[in-house]
């Protein structure tokens, strides 16, 4: 049986599937972005939106799967499929090495550590470590997608690439959310206690959501940087974490749907308005505001209660 | 190996120096009810949070099957089979009151650590058989029509039996019961003696702090006053009853302070 949201799914996958048909150069690359972004929102939501920890420096992820493909190609020359693993991996590594230290911190100042490992990360590239990473410039040059003499170079290409991304990312959320993993996040999120007293390891789950969480992203980065073909640090610093966190709480916290549109309205929405240049930021403030005072729990709230059929039943 | 099967011996708890349970002994036996009974403010609930790990009481031992464990943490004690309920409700208030019960099962499920991501065969038999599980329970406490509703919602003596109903999910060999009577009317209290009775049949040992006088005197089999911290008073329920220390400590607690 189709519900409402199932056919607005449908619908909106296949606008989407055919969106490079009808658009120009600059919007399919807003698209592509739009897919991307998508993708590191949904990551950031595993652990804000779910496991609930106030992480405040998810463009770190994100650029450490970008720099981790720009890296590899450029100055090692490896082809891009060949980074793909290690752009997931490093992020997961990283992950597991600087937040499992700092797990046990509640809310307000596991978020101020986030923070602080964002900036180091935007230190550590500036002053382009081992020479590796190209300082306040950036790394420029990232090859394509190649894969048995094909090469995946259009921007239409790139489109496509990102939007199996998104797909393989929601068929991963899709999975958490009906898994004794995702459940536990949950568990961990509404209340801390007595989700212990049932035996949920609090650290392991709220780990778990972090290295997933990375591992998504750094995906997701990897992507940006063929993208662009270029990184650089800015696009990855505190002000760009303070985007995905605040996609996710504007968009709807563990809501799918929410999320992307979230995505959209925090991402796509300002290049619609492109010509009111920077007096559209203001627009956006006074909706953010508005969006927390109004519908705290975002614009698409989640909705639980997906159990199985056979437990309805009995519901009058 | 004993035929008790917790044993809390000589445990004392601080607060900053202050004494919130003083040289604390008691035996509970397999199968048996335990009442713990006691004015507000007594240390009862701090008793039951160093069982469950939120605590670690300074001195003495908490043996569970003749292991000490004292300070362990409280995950590791529910994966014991070591499960409570809550004075003050603790529920998963937005989430449904299946996804409530079914944190139950988060100790008996088998998914591995890679079915958060990817399903496998062995994933989909293990989440239908727990969801079943969810279901034979909401059965059991009459709450399989309101499945879906968000357990905030519900009623005061319905968020109860949720809680119960999410404890008994895990399987537990040893119930803990935190007033599980407070807030409920004289139907829903009859209810109640009778669901923990079955329980107990089920072969769940059972510790309840309870004011319901009646009530707690009916269900235990054995139970320990506690005042200021410290045990006053132990023995079966008539005996306990009839102690003089017990009546005093009770006449002179009127103006206490409420527990927690």
């Amino acid at each position: 049986m189709m519900n409402k949201t199932s056919l607005i799914a449908i619908a909106l996958l296949v606008f989407m599937g055919f969106f490079p048909l009808f658009v120009d150069s600059a919007w399919l690359a807003v698209g592509t972005t739009f897919l991307v972004f998508s993708v590191v929102a949904l990551s950031q939501d595993i652990i804000l939106g779910r496991a609930g920890v106030f992480h405040m420096g998810h463009a770190m992820f994100f650029g450490l799967g970008a720099y981790t493909t720009a890296i590899l190609n450029v100055n090692f020359g490896l082809p891009i499929l060949a980074t793909w693993a290690p752009a997931v991996l490093v992020p997961m590594l990283v992950a597991f090495v600087m937040v499992a230290p700092i797990i046990h911190l509640r809310g307000d100042y596991l978020l101020v550590a986030t923070i602080g490992f964002n900036i180091i990360f935007i230190q550590v590239l500036e002053n382009d470590i081992f020479g590796l990473t190209g300082g306040p410039n950036g790394l420029f040059g990232i090859d394509v997608v190649r894969v048995l003499g094909f090469d995946f170079s259009s921007q239409t290409h790139m489109y496509y690439m990102a939007f199996i991304l998104l797909g393989i990312t929601l068929f991963i959320m899709r999975n958490l959310d009906k898994s004794k993993f995702g459940r536990a996040m949950f568990y961990i999120h509404k209340d801390e206690i007595a989700a212990q007293s049932m035996g949920i390891n609090v650290r392991y789950f709220k780990l778990y959501a972090f290295i997933l969480g990375a591992g998504i992203a750094g995906a997701a980065g990897s992507m940006f940087s063929v993208q662009y073909s270029a990184v650089s640090p800015e696009a990855f610093n505190v002000t760009q974490s303070i985007m995905f966190f605040t996609i996710v709480l504007v968009g709807g916290s563990a809501s799918l749907p929410g999320v992307l549109i979230g995505t959209f309205v925090m991402f796509v929405l300002p290049e619609m308005f492109r010509e009111f240049e920077t007096a559209r930021y203001l627009v956006f403030g006074v909706a953010m505001i508005l969006t927390m005072i109004l519908r705290p729990r975002g614009i698409w709230p989640v909705r639980f209660g997906n159990i199985p059929d056979f437990l309805k039943k009995g519901v009058k | 190996m004993s035929e008790y099967i917790l044993e809390i011996s000589h445990v004392s708890k601080y607060f900053q120096g202050l004494v919130a349970i003083n040289d604390l002994s008691m035996k509970v036996k397999k199968g048996q009810i335990y009442g713990i009974i006691g004015p507000n403010g007594a240390g009862k609930t701090t008793l039951f949070n160093c069982i469950t790990g939120i605590y670690r009481p300074e001195i003495g031992q908490i043996l569970w099957k003749g292991k000490d464990i004292k300070g362990s943490n409280p995950y590791k004690i529910a994966e014991l089979g070591i499960l409570r309920t809550f004075q003050t409700i603790r529920l998963f208030a937005e989430m449904s009151v299946a996804e409530n019960i079914m944190s139950g099962r988060h100790i008996k499920s088998k998914q591995r650590w890679y079915n958060g991501v990817i399903p496998t065969p062995a994933y989909v038999r293990d989440e239908k058989a727990n969801w079943e599980k969810v279901g034979e329970l909401m059965d059991f406490f009459n709450l399989t029509e309101y499945a879906t509703i968000p357990a905030g919602d519900l009623s005061y003596g319905i968020q109860r039996r949720i809680e119960m109903a999410r404890a008994l999910a895990a399987e537990p060999e040893l119930l803990i019961l935190d007033e599980p009577a407070a807030g409920l009317n004289e139907n829903e209290t009859l209810e109640l003696t009778q669901t923990i009775r079955k329980i107990q049949e089920m072969g769940v040992t059972i510790m309840m702090i309870e004011h319901d006088m009646e009530m707690v005197m009916s269900l235990s089999e054995y139970i320990t006053v506690i005042n200021f911290g410290a045990k006053i008073s132990e023995g079966v329920p008539s005996f306990v009853q009839d102690d003089p220390v017990v009546i005093e400590a009770y006449i002179g607690s009127d103006e206490e302070d409420e527990d927690e």
